[in-house]
């Protein structure tokens, strides 16, 4: 990759159901943590399903300090998280040159069951629109840059990060705040109850036993800038976004194709971004829900995609320990990536016994390995597919 | 760093439906004198009929309907087909009364929580079209547009596709009850609208900027407004279209758009015409 293209991941925030920052999420991860439980903040007793990975408290909340949308505390709770590890210095030198590229899959929707529901307030039905979660963050952040809030489903986390790193190649922002959320609501319990994807059991992405997902909340964001403008100003890294690639199915409104059509073509791209080749890939953080189809077509273009070395590249996916925290997942995968460069360990995935294929799926306890390049993928309702390239640094 | 100034596309077709009629020659001079004080201009009866479409959205078959309308100008319906098309999508509202419907129980069940989602509308799109190139969503008001152009510019100009449709789509008719509800964010008369641009490689200068003012000036404005009426993310993409029927010359435009604070800006001067020639081939 050409020097300049190069964008560097400065740092990373986040709030989830195992851990309300970075340190705290990872701890968790390679304990084997769950974060599902009961849920309790809104009723749930007449669905399929009660459970999920709900955040009971937020950590950093002040009364009176942050919106009360809880779509934009969340996103603002990750970035004290971002900003704190970022060692304290302001984004840019030029506000308006900091851009904030968020993904979602629900946006402001609980706002809009409140708005619904008989609250007449102007600002919560404003709040209902998808993209104010977004604005609230740019403006708690004081950045006048761009404000993009995109939305392809699940893979809403992995299209923001991409997208981020167009603006910054492209001279249109100098640092990015980028990432995704999503908040359990009653709306998207009883939608994923309706179509019976919610598992009773445990959640086992990859397991020959795996009978369906259960949703989650979150959200995580990374500080993203180009690399030389990085080396210029100083300062620490995570790690670099090597390539990044989108495609859509264009087979079914809410199921996967069948061949994993659109997502082989978003990884093959995300790797030809990189100039990274199948041989350099060490570590996938998976999409991995845990649905029988997903796994199943996840890990048919795995090896595709992996070739003769699909057996030996270390997979993990980390919904079990979350739950599917919709537009958040695939931002808190990259991070995971990253992360496992870091502390020279890969997650296991978690309530994985009995593996379906022959991945080479991390599995009973964290592995202890440093994965320098690896890929992150993403899938969506709607055909929706991302694939992430990240390198840590 | 400025802004990389990418090679400005060519505008191949723009495909309308709107509350005022298909296509572009059906938009009145001024909206808010041809709405004649009416909230909402909608679109009336169905615009694609099919089987397949029988759970879809309303939304879904306006997007449908409108790329159809792109491909009235003799493109073969082949040429979208495949991984060489990127899908660009950019809507405010569009999703509104599908969740609206799933939360107030009229249509609650598991055929159209899917449908719930923003992503439905590109989705059958894809499907219609069998698109499988880069696909990308984008929420707001017309800077959402702003940016899926400028999102094409910058995949045509990486060669990640060989055509771009940009695809946009307002519907209110739904919640109209709530946009007058929220009459301080939103401009008159709402005109429900989809609307497609199929862009291609061309030559010429594409730059693009957007920054929050901070000004809680217009919540919504955006070029294209005056004949189309307040429809948001169609609005860029309309003034595109009209800016392309009525100049015989090279394109040469700042397209603009305002939503709750942000402005976005994006110029795009053709080096020279190149619409008129093209010529399709499905071999």
């Amino acid at each position: 990759m050409r020097e300049p293209d190069r964008v560097a991941v400065v740092s990373a925030g986040v709030v989830t159901p195992i851990g309300q920052d970075v340190d705290s999420f990872w701890s968790a991860l390679v304990t084997g943590t769950s974060g599902i439980s009961r849920i309790e903040r809104f009723p749930v007793d007449d669905l399929r399903v009660q459970r999920g990975g709900e955040i009971k408290k937020l950590a950093r909340e002040r009364a009176g300090e942050t919106p009360g949308c809880r779509a934009s505390r969340l996103l603002i709770a990750a970035a004290e998280d971002l900003l704190a590890r970022a060692g304290g210095a302001p984004l840019a030198r030029d506000a308006r040159r900091i851009a904030v590229v968020v993904g979602t899959a629900l946006g402001g929707v609980e706002e809009g069951e409140r708005a619904l529901a008989g609250d007449r307030r102007p600002s919560r039905l404003a709040a209902a629109l998808y993209d104010g979660p977004a604005r609230a963050l740019a403006d708690w952040l004081g950045a006048r840059g761009p404000v993009l809030t995109v939305s392809t489903a699940c893979a809403s986390g992995a299209t923001a990060i991409g997208l981020a790193a167009d603006l910054l190649r492209n001279g249109v922002a100098d640092s990015a705040v980028a990432g995704g959320y999503d908040v359990l609501c009653r709306f998207v319990m009883k939608g994923f109850d309706a179509l019976r994807s919610l598992t009773r059991d445990e959640v086992r992405p990859f397991d020959r036993r795996r009978s369906g997902l259960l949703l989650g909340e979150g959200a995580a964001l990374v500080l993203m800038e180009r690399e030389h403008d990085r080396s210029a100003r100083g300062g620490g890294r995570l790690g670099y976004l090597l390539g990044h690639a989108s495609a859509s199915d264009g087979s079914h409104i809410s199921a996967p194709d069948p061949n994993g059509r659109g997502l082989q073509v978003a990884t093959r791209a995300a790797m030809k971004q990189a100039g990274v080749g199948a041989d350099e890939i060490e570590f996938v953080s998976a999409h991995g829900t845990g649905t029988p189809l997903n796994d199943r077509i996840e890990s048919a273009v795995l090896k595709r995609v992996l070739g003769k070395r699909a057996d030996r590249v270390p997979v993990t996916s980390i919904k079990a320990h979350t739950g599917h925290t919709m537009g958040a997942a695939a931002t808190l995968e990259a991070i995971t990536c990253l992360l496992a460069w870091r502390h020279g360990q890969v997650p296991h995935t978690l309530n994985l016994e009995e593996p379906e294929c022959d991945l080479d799926l991390v599995m009973l306890g964290p592995r202890s390995c440093r994965p320098r390049i690896s890929l992150s993928t993403s899938l969506g309702f709607g055909g929706c597919n991302a694939a992430l390239i990240l390198e840590g640094a | 760093m400025r802004p990389a100034r990418l090679p400005a596309p060519m505008v191949v077709a723009t495909g309308l439906v709107s509350g005022w009629g298909r296509g572009l020659e059906a938009l009145p001079d001024r909206a808010e004198e041809a709405a004649a004080g009416r909230p909402v201009i909608a679109i009336e009866g169905p615009v694609v009929v099919g089987d397949r479409f029988r759970r879809a959205s309303r939304e879904c078959l306006l997007a449908v309907a409108a790329v159809e309308e792109t491909l009235q100008s003799g493109i073969p319906r082949e040429v979208l087909a495949g991984n060489r098309t990127a899908l660009l999508y950019a809507t405010l509202s569009a999703y509104g009364a599908s969740n609206r419907a799933f939360i107030e129980g009229a249509r609650a069940t598991s055929l159209h929580f899917p449908y719930t989602a923003p992503s439905a509308v590109p989705a059958e799109v894809a499907i219609e079209f069998g698109i499988t190139g880069p696909y990308v969503i984008f929420l707001g008001g017309a800077p959402a547009a702003l940016s899926a152009l400028w999102y094409a510019g910058t995949l045509l100009a990486a060669a990640a596709c060989d055509r771009a449709l940009v695809l946009a789509v307002e519907t209110f008719n739904e919640c109209a009850d709530l946009y007058a509800r929220g009459r301080w964010l939103v401009g008159r008369p709402l005109v429900e609208a989809a609307v497609a641009v199929l862009l291609e490689p061309g030559a010429g200068v594409l730059t693009y900027s957007e920054a929050r003012s901070g000004r809680r000036v217009r919540a919504s404005r955006s070029t294209g407004r005056r004949r189309l009426g307040e429809a948001f993310a169609c609005g860029p993409l309309v003034e595109l279209g009209l800016a392309r029927a009525t100049g015989a010359g090279p394109l040469d435009l700042s397209l603009t758009g305002a939503w709750r604070g942000t402005e976005a800006v994006l110029r795009w001067a053709e080096a020279r015409p190149t619409w008129s020639q093209k010529k399709f081939s499905t071999s």
